[in-house]
């Protein structure tokens, strides 16, 4: 296996951050610390260097804290109160709302490389509707569902779905309209009709496009099912966790929350780029030729294929 | 389209079709004004047919508009739809007698729009100036001074920028409530909310920016024995520009969203999120509507700045010509 180049400085970069984060952590805390045993709290600690690492709500957690709480809050692993249940449950309703977004995404992309008139019509309102902060639709929208007895993950799953249609709809449409005009006009020739052509020749060729398009709607519908996991009353998700302990004020079970569930959005965009390399293996060739390094110019002056 | 008449005749059909079913939708709803009752079957039916009308005539008339570049006039079929859709709204809930607590219809959408006005000017101070731009300004500052270090030194390049593009699909609300309780409920912390959503996208993009120069151009600087600094000058800066407004451009919606989603976690009582937040909660929705429609023409607004910056600085790009 040959080890990324990158390795050894992304290590030092982690180290630095690791080195860097105490004393940090002691010059945040220990205001605070000080603080607290100046009101009198009833703290297991004398001074104020010893008690920044055991404050209940610390401006930064200490390592010791966070392991703790990760610990507290991963097991045991199918309590309805741990993070993995909950980390499904919003995975689950991301991808739901992926789907949706890619059925409306590729409705609207059809339509506007079909026709220019729906594409004056319609396209600066789908550009608008991303300038127009959505997510503040969310709330009132999980209310206005639940009214017409939509609940459950499903509402989230439309929130979700919502917040994600636009990079798809564009990037569908970018692939749609990506072909070869060569290739267009062999499909003419060939007689193809208009099916044919979008079936044989336009999705495709779109294929590429949509998957750069998922990796930034992924994150996108998992921003919506989080907002609106918050914003109702729900009894799963991530959301749902750290709406409940905002309000409790536990600031280490927060922590933990947000570095889960960031460790979930990057394992949802790598299964977007697994899905991808799995399901459009030419890009993989034609990617490693773009990007010219010292190996691959040297694979091709020898003729490999790397 | 190929029917026997002409252009003129086609366009003219289609704006009458227009004229139909607006009138249709806008008689409904000047006869409905003041009823409780719902509407019976066949009045529905007339709504239905009248917005099939208005569609059928938008569909039309845009054909006329394909090919004009004047952004105003090529906008009137984008107008119309925007009508349409709020007049068949307005008959809809009025057909159905939708109660207003749960749906407004958007006349009384817009009459509490000029009522609470001066509030929500205050919220959106408060989110916008405050919270937003402040953040936007700073995170995008230091998103491009990281960029322009991350170019410079490969060690850099190899150390950071990995981390940056994992950063790229953490989502950010989960930071909020985190940054909230560590910094306060006031603004500052919605404004450190939005630096950090800003910054990536800016460190991505303006690198890419800064460091896709024309080996040939490089070369050429080379030659004329420029030093560093003036590389950065007169080559990799311009070159970048295009990158860093797309960066300005994306961080408009992002710094606006940040701080929206930042006031959902603890306000001081005041911003459009905190305003969307409690409204909603307590069956609100004429204010929530009426916020958001604020925010949006805030957020266009500020997006058309932007993008007219774009234009203005980098005219001389292919996008544009």
């Amino acid at each position: 296996m040959r080890l990324s180049p990158n390795l050894v400085p992304m290590l030092v970069v982690a180290l630095v951050v690791v080195a860097l984060y105490w004393p940090i952590m002691y010059l945040a805390n220990i205001p605070a610390a000080q603080r607290a045993l100046d009101t009198g709290a009833a703290l297991p600690c004398k001074t104020a260097f010893e008690c920044a690492t055991q404050l209940r709500s610390p401006v930064l957690p200490s390592p010791q804290q966070l392991w703790n709480g990760f610990a507290n809050l991963m097991f045991p692993l199918n309590s309805p109160n741990a993070i993995p249940i909950n980390a499904a449950v919003t995975a689950f309703e991301t991808l739901v709302g992926l789907l949706l977004a890619t059925l409306v995404g590729f409705f609207f992309a059809i339509g506007m490389v079909a026709s220019r008139a729906f594409e004056r019509a319609l396209l600066p309102w789908i550009v608008a509707s991303q300038t127009v902060p959505i997510i503040a639709i969310a709330p009132m929208l999980v209310v206005l569902l639940g009214q017409y007895g939509v609940q459950g993950w499903l509402p989230k799953a439309i929130i979700a779905a919502y917040i994600a249609f636009f990079p798809i709809t564009i990037g569908v449409a970018k692939g749609l309209k990506s072909p070869d005009p060569l290739a267009l006009d062999l499909m003419k020739t060939y007689n193809a009709n208009n099916w044919q052509t979008y079936l044989k020749l336009r999705f495709p060729a779109s294929v590429p496009y949509l998957f750069t398009a998922f990796k930034v709607a992924m994150t996108a519908a998992l921003i919506g099912a989080i907002v609106a996991e918050i914003s109702t009353i729900s009894f799963q998700g991530i959301g749902k966790m750290l709406a409940e302990n905002s309000r409790a004020s536990d600031v280490v079970a927060m922590w933990v929350i947000m570095l889960s569930s960031a460790v979930l959005g990057i394992l949802l965009v790598a299964l977007v780029n697994g899905l991808e390399r799995l399901l459009t293996p030419w890009r993989r060739s034609s990617q490693v030729v773009a990007v010219p390094t010292k190996e691959t110019r040297l694979a091709a002056r020898e003729g490999v294929r790397s | 389209m190929s029917l026997s008449y002409g252009p003129g005749a086609r366009y003219g059909s289609g704006w009458l079709l227009l004229g139909l079913g607006f009138g249709l939708l806008l008689w409904f709803i000047a006869a409905w004004w003041d009823m409780s009752e719902p509407a019976s079957g066949a009045q529905k039916l007339l709504i239905g047919l009248g917005f099939l009308l208005v569609v059928w005539g938008i569909a039309r008339v845009a054909q006329q508009f394909v090919n004009i570049t004047n952004p105003v006039i090529g906008f009137t079929p984008a107008a119309l739809t925007l009508l349409a859709v709020v007049v068949a709204a307005e008959a809809l809930l009025r057909a159905y007698q939708v109660p207003t607590g749960l749906i407004p219809t958007p006349s009384r959408v817009l009459s509490t729009l000029l009522e609470v006005r001066d509030v929500l000017l205050r919220d959106a101070y408060q989110t916008v100036v405050l919270e937003a731009m402040v953040g936007y300004l700073v995170g995008c500052s230091l998103g491009l001074l990281t960029a322009l270090l991350v170019s410079r030194y490969v060690f850099l390049e190899r150390g950071l920028l990995p981390y940056a593009t994992v950063f790229s699909s953490i989502p950010i609300v989960a930071l909020a409530p985190v940054l909230v309780k560590m910094i306060g409920m006031d603004w500052p912390s919605k404004a450190v909310i939005v630096a950090i959503t800003v910054f990536f996208p800016m460190v991505v993009n303006a690198f890419r920016g800064l460091t896709e120069v024309n080996p040939l151009s490089l070369d050429l600087m080379r030659s004329y024995a420029a030093s560093e600094v003036q590389q950065y000058r007169w080559l990799r800066l311009p070159n970048a520009l295009p990158f860093i407004f797309n960066a300005l451009k994306l961080g408009t919606t992002l710094a606006m969203i940040g701080a929206i989603v930042g006031e959902f976690f603890g306000a001081n009582g005041q911003g459009l999120g905190f305003r969307i937040q409690i409204e909603a909660g307590r069956f609100g929705f004429d204010i929530v509507w009426s916020a958001i429609i604020v925010a949006s023409i805030i957020g266009i607004a500020w997006y058309g700045l932007v993008a007219w910056l774009e234009r203005k600085f980098t005219g001389w790009h292919v996008s544009f010509r």
